[in-house]
């Protein structure tokens, strides 16, 4: 990314972005119009108001700032970004433990794990434990295997 | 209240309560010992297994684990040089190098004794300071409220690290987070953009957990650290002798009122009021030069003042509903999912319950000193798990966590959202406490506004006028953020 364009001024341009688009938002909405304190928009139109205020000086400080970005090893971060994404759509049709099974597996080798045993070993003793602590020693159950129900 | 002190004794002295202040403060000790967990994550994820449990006990639990975290910190700070809580990197400072030098045993036990002064005192201070907070507070309109709310979210911006714009947008972040769902007054649904899951509002817990426990594992993942801090050789805790004390009472009574003042106002936190304690502490020490050295000074500093925060920031959490910091913001949130609204209502309604949370405070931070003795030998293995799985072990309670609060998927799916955003502003400078605080400030604030004016007819000049309480505070709120102004006017003069 070139020093224009660093990663702390996309982010401030997308912040300023997304909050103008939610002000902007704020007058398309339909509400009974009772106007002044009464209407639901008043308090979320100053808020967002002087948040797009904000994030104008932000983006002046951070063109005015000379910090270069930190580079990070950004690979691992997208994989497990992505996982638990994953992990917590498929949580209720696959079941806690087979999902959190998934996901330590898939942390654990972008973390540079590569010893077969651990890898399997501290997802399942885990995840593990936790579904025999909640679903069967206090009753709390959490989400259930599709395909046997102590799971 | 103190009526009801006998009911809540024999509340606590049953095998129950007991059970809980002693599991709660070794496991506060472990989880605050294990770097990447922190206070915050570590009250957040107790939440789920105490949802079972009855009031008292409950939040006991809650309490237990907050003191037994702040003061665990220290143990990874000394052992390993990596602070286990923000609160201990000051401790660090001092702790690591007498830990080289053959010391960890004889620095843990400075922690120890600071932290269980610290912390005690602090007991004290929630005792007598709330409920007069609480009963002053009975002054309070809609018109106070506000401008009380907007004193606290000023104090938590100006003095939050790094960027004040910054420290600002998060909060303000944190309070538009509070306006998506439901119109308090109105019912009207606000920001949903047709998602139903959103009337009721984004999950609290789901936020925090997301952006402080999910965004630290990526963080580490992102740091990747390439194997285990190499742990000094510690045989267990040896406590300071009574004459070594001698020249060092005067630094420790100190760090403990620099503590009890942080925590009590909002948003401040134990890791300023250590860092400004051991600043303080090495400015008037004799032995300054030693500082950064192994200087037991420094230890006792940096551990009775965070540990002394503990207590004050619970003053204006219990007495007003304010938190002190976001450790309080979470514990603030689980009250209410235990029927707690914390003021001067839950003072004078239930009073048995709030002498069980004072006196058993008092009790769990006696039992630091035991049990910090038992725990830190106990904990100085666990620092040697592997990170990898320590993060893996994080995910999977993070989720348990938030499904239990409302056993809503959306809610998982919030985390997962929360967690990617909070790991990007983070990197970026952007402080997280301010935006859990703005969440948690974010409805009272908008309902007070909005009372205040429509009992004024709409003029907001009239909130100061005849609100000479409402007017103090405005003005204070308007010091409090001109304070990093003048700061910076000043360190331009210096120069």
């Amino acid at each position: 990314m070139s020093a224009l364009f660093s990663e702390r001024r996309v982010i401030s341009v997308i912040l300023f972005v997304l909050t103008a688009g939610l002000v902007v938002s704020t007058f398309g909405l339909q509400f009974a119009d009772l106007g002044g304190a009464f209407s639901p928009m008043f308090f979320p139109r100053i808020i967002l108001v002087i948040l797009l205020a904000l994030t104008a000086l932000n983006i002046v400080a951070d063109l005015l700032a000379k910090t270069p970005d930190a580079g990070i090893d950004l690979w691992p971060v997208i994989i497990i970004g992505a996982a638990f994404v994953a992990y917590v759509l498929l949580l209720v049709p696959l079941g806690y433990f087979i999902s959190s099974v998934g996901v330590g597996i898939v942390i654990l080798l972008a973390l540079g794990l590569r010893n077969p045993v651990q890898v399997v070993l501290i997802p399942v003793v885990a995840a593990g434990a936790l579904v025999s602590l909640f679903n069967h020693t206090l009753k709390m159950p959490l989400p259930t295997s599709p395909f046997v129900w102590w799971l | 209240m103190i009526q009801s002190l006998p009911e809540a004794i024999s509340l606590i002295l049953t095998f129950e309560g007991l059970l809980v202040l002693t599991l709660g403060t070794m496991l506060g000790i472990i989880l605050g010992a294990l770097p990447g967990i922190g206070s915050t994550v570590a009250v957040a994820m107790i939440l789920p297994f105490t949802l079972t449990m009855s009031q008292a006990p409950a939040i006991l639990l809650l309490l237990a684990i907050y003191a037994g975290s702040v003061y665990g910190g220290s143990i990874s700070a000394i052992l390993i040089n990596t602070p286990g809580t923000p609160q201990s990197a000051a401790t660090c400072l001092d702790g690591y190098p007498m830990a080289q030098r053959g010391e960890a045993g004889k620095a843990l036990g400075w922690a120890t004794i600071a932290s269980v002064i610290g912390g005690l005192t602090s007991a004290v201070v929630l005792i007598f300071a709330a409920p007069q907070l609480a009963a002053f507070a009975l002054n309070f309109g809609p018109i106070e409220t506000f401008t009380l709310i907007l004193l606290g979210l000023t104090c938590i911006v100006s003095v939050s690290e790094g960027s004040m714009i910054k420290g600002l947008i998060a909060g303000f972040i944190g309070i538009f987070l509070s306006t998506v769902g439901g119109d308090p007054i109105t019912g009207e649904a606000r920001f949903t953009f047709g998602q139903f899951q959103l009337i009721a509002g984004f999950n609290l817990l789901a936020v925090v957990i997301g952006v402080f426990a999910l965004s630290e594992v990526l963080t580490r993942a992102a740091a990747r650290s390439n194997g285990n801090a190499p742990l000094v050789d510690f045989n267990g805790i040896v406590l300071p002798k009574l004459h070594e004390w001698s020249g060092r009472v005067k630094g420790l009574v100190k760090s403990v009122l620099i503590g009890n003042g942080v925590g009590i106002l909002p948003g401040t936190g134990a890791a300023t009021a250590a860092f400004i304690s051991y600043a303080e502490a090495r400015r008037s020490a004799p032995t300054r030069e030693n500082f950064g050295k192994g200087e037991p000074d420094g230890l006792i500093a940096s551990e009775s003042a965070n540990n002394a925060v503990t207590g004050g920031a619970l003053v204006p959490t219990l007495a007003l509903g304010i938190p002190g910091d976001a450790i309080t913001a979470v514990m603030l949130a689980t009250l209410t999912l235990h029927g707690v609204t914390p003021g001067v209502r839950l003072m004078t309604e239930n009073p048995v319950l709030m002498a069980a949370i004072f006196s058993g405070f008092f009790v769990i931070n006696l039992m630091l000193l035991p049990l910090g003795m038992l725990v830190s030998r106990m904990a100085a293995p666990i620092l040697r798990i592997k990170e990898a799985y320590m993060l893996v072990i994080i995910c999977l309670l993070c989720t348990v966590g938030v499904y239990f609060v409302r056993g809503n998927p959306f809610d998982l799916l919030v985390m997962a959202a929360a967690g990617i955003l909070g790991f990007i502003l983070r990197r970026q400078g952007y402080p997280m406490a301010p935006l859990v605080i703005g969440m948690v400030l974010g409805p009272t604030l908008e309902i007070s506004l909005r009372q205040g004016l429509i009992i004024t007819d709409g003029s907001f000049s009239a909130f100061f006028v005849g609100h000479p309480i409402a007017a103090v505070l405005a003005l204070a709120a308007v010091g409090m953020l001109s304070l990093p102004l003048v700061r910076a006017i000043k360190s331009r003069k210096s120069v």
